[in-house]
């Protein structure tokens, strides 16, 4: 057994929790994750279904944590976990799994199927298992600040940017601003309109608001490639930015697993609760509409859908939030089938998309949703993630599809009432 | 009168009809073309400043844009090249040079902004700071076409 292998198999022996020896002691065998996965239902093949994907932890908690596990591994019958069989799995484990959830919440006997993966993820990746592309995005994470190497003078260029299109001023280490905004990466490379459609927002509803310059990158690339350590690491730069700025709330962007990660994972990384709110984008331009904070004129008139980010409405229960913000803007707002918690996942989620070699798969999965468009067909679809927005986009565009895709917080900005003397 | 300001700039393009704010995207985006290798890009950019252009010729167009757009993304993790990202911006402000109109529409703010965003990730790019001098040569660019 090789020495990282051998790190590997004790983790794996030691992220075998309560919760996991339970899930694996209650499973059924009954195959319905695999209808709940979509890397099953677009392939076929039996090697996605969920459970399957778990194979060598089972092995090891029966081996470990089992009376007739344990005789067989003494009497030599049982099959110890090898590099070569880590090495096949990792397939399994990150290309093929998004940690949409959608296993975990279909589970007859209540296993998270989920929560399972990322810990076998811990395992793959002190092991030397986990995907190039994936460490590479965490170590520019640790070094730099940003999984995909964006440096605080890019995020300053975007706010000049912003600035002079909206003639609105970005504010940068505001102490004491009521909220703190988060961006992912993406939206400071390829969606600067997130970062423009929170100025106008912010401004009309008269709230005050911030960047940090410590602290401006949601994501958490060390959930996704499964070391807690350096997830910590991430997470203790945005709570060190917040409560140095002293704000009250801070905002995670339109990002799925940066919401998971930030607000579900974070207080157990740092082991204490937070001194501030998390919210999701979306929960707070709710919160502002109720408030009647958010007032738009106007309706988009084509026929728009939505799709839900997993990690939004699976862990974190935004589902009715996002069609009230539609219904305030679309006069023809469809559902496409298998509407909210029930949501396909795009392909591109739980550091799926920063994999080169999962792309063929990815595309592979994304007819689950070219069929749901095809129920429905839409003119644009709205979503808030910016990781689904590409890999929407890539799907589409794969498949000849003609649907824009758009956030749903810059459809809103653009629907915003404007002031009497502006519109004069 | 020359324009010096994004108040101006905004308020002139406002009051160009569509086939003008055509004329003076693609020239937005003409400035930083050299940013962008896709030919697809510079064909659409090309084809914008002819004035007999048909609007089946502009959907083509907007779709083999939109296709160079779109495969210039940068994927979620991937480690972002400026450079390359400057050429995505360039597609999107060719795509917009090419749209279809809609009431409402800039066509030609829209392909300015995203030909700034293009000359701001060269200068990221380069490491040389982030003040790029593009908007002045928008201002002037603009001015030039109102004298025609």
């Amino acid at each position: 057994m090789s020495a990282s292998l051998g790190k590997g198999v004790n983790v794996l022996k030691e992220v075998i929790d309560a919760p996991i020896a339970s899930y694996f002691a209650s499973c059924v065998h009954c195959g319905m994750c695999a209808e709940a996965c979509l890397f099953y239902t677009e392939t076929g093949d039996p090697k996605y279904t969920p459970i399957h994907k778990l194979e060598p932890l089972r092995r090891i908690y029966k081996q470990e944590f089992t009376i007739l596990g344990r005789l067989a591994k003494l009497i030599g019958l049982a099959k110890a976990v090898t590099d070569d069989e880590l090495e096949e799995w990792k397939e399994l484990v990150y290309n093929s799994c998004t940690l949409c959830a959608r296993c975990s919440l279909i589970c007859p006997v209540g296993n998270d199927i989920v929560y399972m993966v990322r810990k076998f993820r811990e395992g793959m990746a002190l092991s030397g298992h986990a995907p190039e592309d994936i460490i590479n995005a965490t170590r520019r994470t640790i070094e730099i600040g940003s999984p995909m190497g964006v440096k605080l003078p890019a995020v300053k260029a975007q706010m000049g940017h912003i600035q002079t299109d909206t003639g609105l001023q970005v504010p940068l280490d505001q102490e004491g601003a009521e909220y703190m905004v988060l961006l992912s990466s993406m939206e400071i490379i390829n969606f600067p309109e997130y970062l423009s459609a929170i100025a106008k927002i912010m401004k009309q509803a008269g709230k005050s608001w911030t960047l940090c310059s410590t602290a401006f990158e949601a994501t958490n690339s060390g959930i996704q490639v499964g070391v807690s350590d350096l997830a910590k690491v991430i997470v203790s730069r945005i709570v060190d930015g917040a409560e140095r700025l002293k704000v009250k709330t801070v905002i995670s962007p339109e990002c799925g697993h940066a919401y998971t990660a930030l607000r579900w994972d974070g207080p157990n990384l740092i082991g204490r609760p937070y001194t501030f709110q998390v919210q999701h984008i979306l929960e707070v331009l709710d919160e502002f509409r109720a408030q009647g904070l958010l007032k738009t004129e106007g309706f988009e008139e084509d026929r728009l859908t939505f799709h839900d980010p997993c990690q939004l409405v699976r862990r974190g229960g935004v589902i009715e939030q996002p069609r009230t913000l539609m219904k305030l803007v679309a006069k023809n707002f469809v559902e496409m089938p298998d509407p909210g918690k029930m949501n396909w996942c795009c392909g591109g989620g739980g550091g799926t998309s920063a994999i080169e070699d999962a792309k063929d798969l990815r595309l592979e999965a994304f007819k689950r949703k070219k069929s749901q468009l095809e129920a429905v067909k839409p003119d644009r679809m709205v979503t808030a993630c910016a990781n689904c927005r590409i890999t929407l986009e890539e799907g589409l565009e794969h498949y000849q599809m003609d649907i824009p895709v758009v956030g749903l917080t810059e459809v809103i900005a653009e629907h915003l009432a404007q002031p009497a003397q502006a519109k004069s | 009168m020359a324009i010096s300001n994004d108040n101006e700039f905004k308020t002139a393009l406002n009051k160009l009809t569509v086939a003008q704010q055509r004329q003076v995207a693609s020239r937005f985006v003409g400035n930083v073309l050299p940013l962008c290798k896709d030919a697809r890009v510079s064909g659409a950019v090309t084809a914008a400043r002819r004035e007999d252009i048909t609007d089946s010729e502009l959907a083509a167009l907007f779709q083999a844009a939109k296709s160079a757009s779109v495969e210039s993304f940068t994927q979620c993790g991937r480690e972002a090249d400026w450079l390359a990202q400057a050429g995505h911006f360039v597609a999107e402000a060719a795509m917009a040079c090419v749209k279809a109109a809609e009431a409402g529409d800039n066509l030609a703010w829209d392909a300015g902004m995203s030909a700034r965003m293009a000359r701001t990730c060269e200068t990221i790019a380069g490491g040389a700071g982030t003040e790029n001098q593009e908007a002045d040569a928008q201002y002037r660019i603009l001015t030039e076409f109102l004298k025609q």
